[in-house]
């Protein structure tokens, strides 16, 4: 009997036993590759960058005190927080209005369907600088780009959702002896509170967007100030740290949408 | 005689005006009796009109001609404590629970509040659904949900329940099995059904007559009797009796499905392969 | 549920008219506001004066540097979003695995305003084009690395398993199965960056920069040149109109 290829030794049960492990957890993997990439971070921004230009992670972290420290950062946040609040509930208020009156209505729906999806395509933000001058540089032009992003999905997903009932639903009912207001309430209702779900988490993105773009823009007040004041004094501790806070509102915020979403769309599995 | 519960007379149906690409005569001339507390089957080839006779008959549709007496009264638009309806597609709403359906249902007829939670639990009870009321109908096989639906329109205490091809998406051994629950549910109830089918064996399983119509445009061609008494045995299906009497049905729309097939297939060339000729019906 | 729609036809092009009508009532509403309503024309140009400058903006051709500078931004960062996009989504389809491990990732990235990183963008690359072009870059990386792992993750099982029967190599897979399969879903990716590209160098352009378009939107706004920002905009909308168009265009025909 030929040998085949020399003999290679057993691969150790450690190394096996912790490959195995990694491949059945891929949370665990994707953590590991998050916290690699921290560490590319800081040994870049420790001994290759410019400390001009780039802060390591650690630092950043150490430093977020001084960030919250300094004045008008917390007020400013906060404004920002109030904000988004604002906006994603008008946001969603107007937008549900809006989608039920062009939904019920099919002539409605076909006249000024068209002309929200026109409007939604349209790129916002070369008119942000119209709103700064009609809302002026406080948080009236911040709430008012935000809805202005967020209204959209809300509309057409309310629409839709409203739209696409399949007829053997409503011939039922009717059949049934369902009033209007039966149907109103009982069919289109229940069938729409997925899309609406749905629509706010599309409409929290679109809030999230509108708010921060507003925001940054305006450089004498705000987060726009200090992201300014951080960038000319050359100061990526501050600069990173600050971005961070807001990342992580933005995270927490997008996840609290998504959680009720997930919740209520139950029914559609 | 007792009056009939339902009295067709004259019905004629076209979707579409003369004419346009779209008009089909989907019902010619129809008249018919069904008589109370019997179960009167539809069956005929596709696009023959059952379909829309029933919906005529319900109040769903308004014919083109012709009218429809139901318990001695004419036809309107839909009369929900006279007629319930149960569809081939799945009319339960995704969003409720079975139990919320049965509910829905009676609150849509006008029941009182207090009575709906009771009489949907029994309705349950009687087509055997009892531990699933708290189910979504996404979480049921395709033969409890039409049970659902049946206990939904049990629920509504109508004497007359129109069913368009209820078992037509369910396998046969689930379709055999329910119908000989119907049949029981029959005979422990005198309701008056009256049931449209494609399947053969179906129809004289389980009707006291047996309505055939001629393909399009639909009209009855002849009604045959089945002399045999409600619940049904399974025993029944392989009968002498029952052999021949699907012979003979089978010996009448055999030359109807055939024709049925031609007009549908040259259609199909005239329009291009899109849904030519428009279905009177839902099927194929 | 009954009968003749002979009425349809009429049906749409009333919503047709209801539409025009609505354009025409805007417009209408704006001239009148403009010239004999209280609104300052600080705020409100006159339409006939943002149309002079319209037409004298496109004859004199004076927005050219501005466009050619946004243009070559958006170039050079879709190029580099594309490349890396494709590859990295490529490789990573490749084993379940990895799909697992990164896309919700990518996904979760993707989740936040990635603009909001901007002035860390700055700080790094300057006010220069530099700047817009690498968060461009970033930004639009990601629907595209995510549309390829979808593409070519989900190619149907049945054909590939069909043409490994018949003898097919790795290379030959790729070309006559895998990326005909995810081509599609590909190419909306590619659209879907583009999109998100020309919007994030516009933005950025809006907010920090010395020049493109969005700089030149600003600037005017700055000057209170109310009747050639609007102008401005007007084109800047016609523009990003057209390109957007144009791409999905080739998208479509790429689907064919």
């Amino acid at each position: 009997m030929t040998t085949l290829a020399p003999a290679v030794t057993a691969p150790k049960p450690l190394t096996l036993r912790v490959r195995r492990w990694f491949l059945r957890h891929p949370a665990a993997a994707r953590l590991g590759v998050v916290v690699i990439l921290f560490v590319i971070w800081e040994i870049a921004a420790r001994f290759f960058v410019d400390p001009n230009f780039l802060s390591p992670p650690s630092r950043v972290i150490v430093s977020i005190d001084d960030v919250l420290a300094t004045q008008g950062v917390p007020q400013a946040l906060r404004v920002t927080f109030y904000e988004l609040a604002v906006s994603f509930v008008l946001a969603v208020v107007l937008g549900v209005i809006l989608g039920l009156s062009i939904g019920l209505g099919r002539f409605a729906h076909r006249s000024f369907m068209p002309i929200i999806l026109l409007l939604y395509g349209t790129p916002q933000i070369t008119i942000l600088p119209i709103f700064v001058l009609l809302f002026g540089i406080g948080p009236a032009s911040k709430i008012a780009f935000g809805v202005s992003h967020g209204v959209f999905p809300v509309t057409i997903l309310v629409a839709a959702g409203v739209q696409n009932i399949k007829p053997i639903y409503l011939v039922s009912a009717r059949s049934m002896g369902a009033s209007r207001w039966h149907i109103l309430r009982h069919v289109i209702f229940p069938h729409m509170i997925p899309s609406f779900f749905t629509s706010m988490r599309l409409a929290m993105t679109g809030v999230l967007l509108g708010v921060l773009l507003a925001e940054l823009y305006v450089s004498t007040a705000g987060i726009g100030y200090f992201t300014s004041v951080f960038t000319q004094d050359f100061d990526p501790t501050k600069l990173i740290g600050l971005v961070s806070i807001l990342a992580a509102m933005a995270v927490v915020l997008n996840e609290v949408v998504r959680r009720a979403e997930l919740h209520y769309g139950r029914w559609r599995s | 005689m007792s009056a009939a519960a339902i009295q067709v007379r004259d019905v004629s149906h076209q979707f579409g005006e003369e004419g346009e690409t779209r008009h089909v005569q989907a019902l010619q001339d129809t008249s018919l009796d069904v008589a109370k507390g019997e179960l009167l089957c539809l069956i005929g080839p596709s696009g023959c009109g059952k379909s829309t006779l029933l919906n005529v008959m319900g109040g769903l549709i308004a014919p083109s001609t012709g009218t429809t007496t139901v318990s001695g009264k004419p036809v309107r638009g839909p009369m929900p404590h006279d007629i319930s309806f149960i569809f081939q597609e799945n009319a339960l709403f995704p969003w409720n629970t079975v139990l919320e359906n049965v509910v829905l249902g009676m609150t849509f007829q006008g029941v009182p509040r207090s009575e709906r939670e009771d009489r949907a639990r029994r309705a349950l009870e009687a087509v055997g659904l009892a531990e699933f009321a708290q189910h979504y109908p996404g979480q049921l096989s395709g033969g409890m949900r039409q049970r659902a639906a049946l206990a939904r329109a049990l629920s509504l205490e109508t004497d007359i329940l129109l069913m368009d091809e209820p078992f037509g998406a369910l396998d046969e051994q689930t379709r055999m099995v329910l119908g000989e629950d119907l049949s029981v549910l029959l005979s422990q109830s005198r309701k008056t059904i009256v049931f449209v089918t494609h399947s053969l064996g179906e129809a004289v399983f389980l009707a006291d007559r047996v309505a055939v119509f001629s393909a399009r445009p639909g009209t009855i061609k002849q009604i045959i009797e089945v002399n045999e008494p409600h619940p049904r045995k399974p025993e029944f299906m392989t009968s002498p009796k029952f052999h021949r009497l699907r012979d003979q049905l089978y010996g009448l729309l055999h030359d109807e499905i055939r024709k049925a097939m031609t007009e549908s297939s040259q259609a199909r060339r005239r329009y291009g392969d899109k849904d030519a000729a428009p279905a009177a019906e839902g099927d194929a | 549920m009954t009968a003749g729609r002979a009425k349809g036809w009429n049906d749409r092009t009333l919503s047709r008219l209801v539409q025009l009508g609505f354009a025409v009532v805007l417009l209408l509403a704006w001239y009148l506001a403009a010239t004999w309503g209280q609104v300052s024309h600080l705020l409100l140009p006159n339409p006939v004066e943002v149309w002079h400058q319209f037409i004298g903006i496109l004859a004199s051709g004076e927005f050219l540097p501005d466009l050619r500078v946004t243009l070559t931004e958006l170039a050079v960062a879709f190029a580099i979003s594309t490349s890396l996009g494709i590859s990295t989504g490529y490789f990573v389809s490749r084993s379940p695995y990895a799909i697992k491990v990164f896309e919700p990732l990518f996904a979760g990235i993707f989740s936040i305003p990635i603009i909001l990183f901007l002035p860390l963008y700055v700080l790094f690359f300057g006010l220069g084009p530099a700047s817009k072009i690498a968060l461009g870059a970033t930004i639009s990386f990601f629907p595209i690395v995510l549309n390829t792992i979808a593409g070519f993750g989900n190619v149907d099982r049945v054909l590939t398993t069909a043409a490994r029967s018949m003898g097919a190599s790795n290379l030959q897979m790729f070309r006559h199965v895998l990326l005909p399969a995810a081509l599609p879903v590909v190419l909306a990716g590619l659209r879907m960056g583009f999109t998100v590209a020309l919007l994030s160098i516009i933005g950025s352009e809006t907010i920090a920069s010395l020049a493109g378009l969005g700089h030149r939107i600003v600037n005017l706004a700055e000057n209170m040149d109310m009747a050639r920002m609007f102008a401005y905009i007007a084109f800047v909308v016609a523009i990003a109109a057209f390109l957007n168009a144009a791409v999905s265009a080739l998208e479509a025909r790429g689907r064919r």
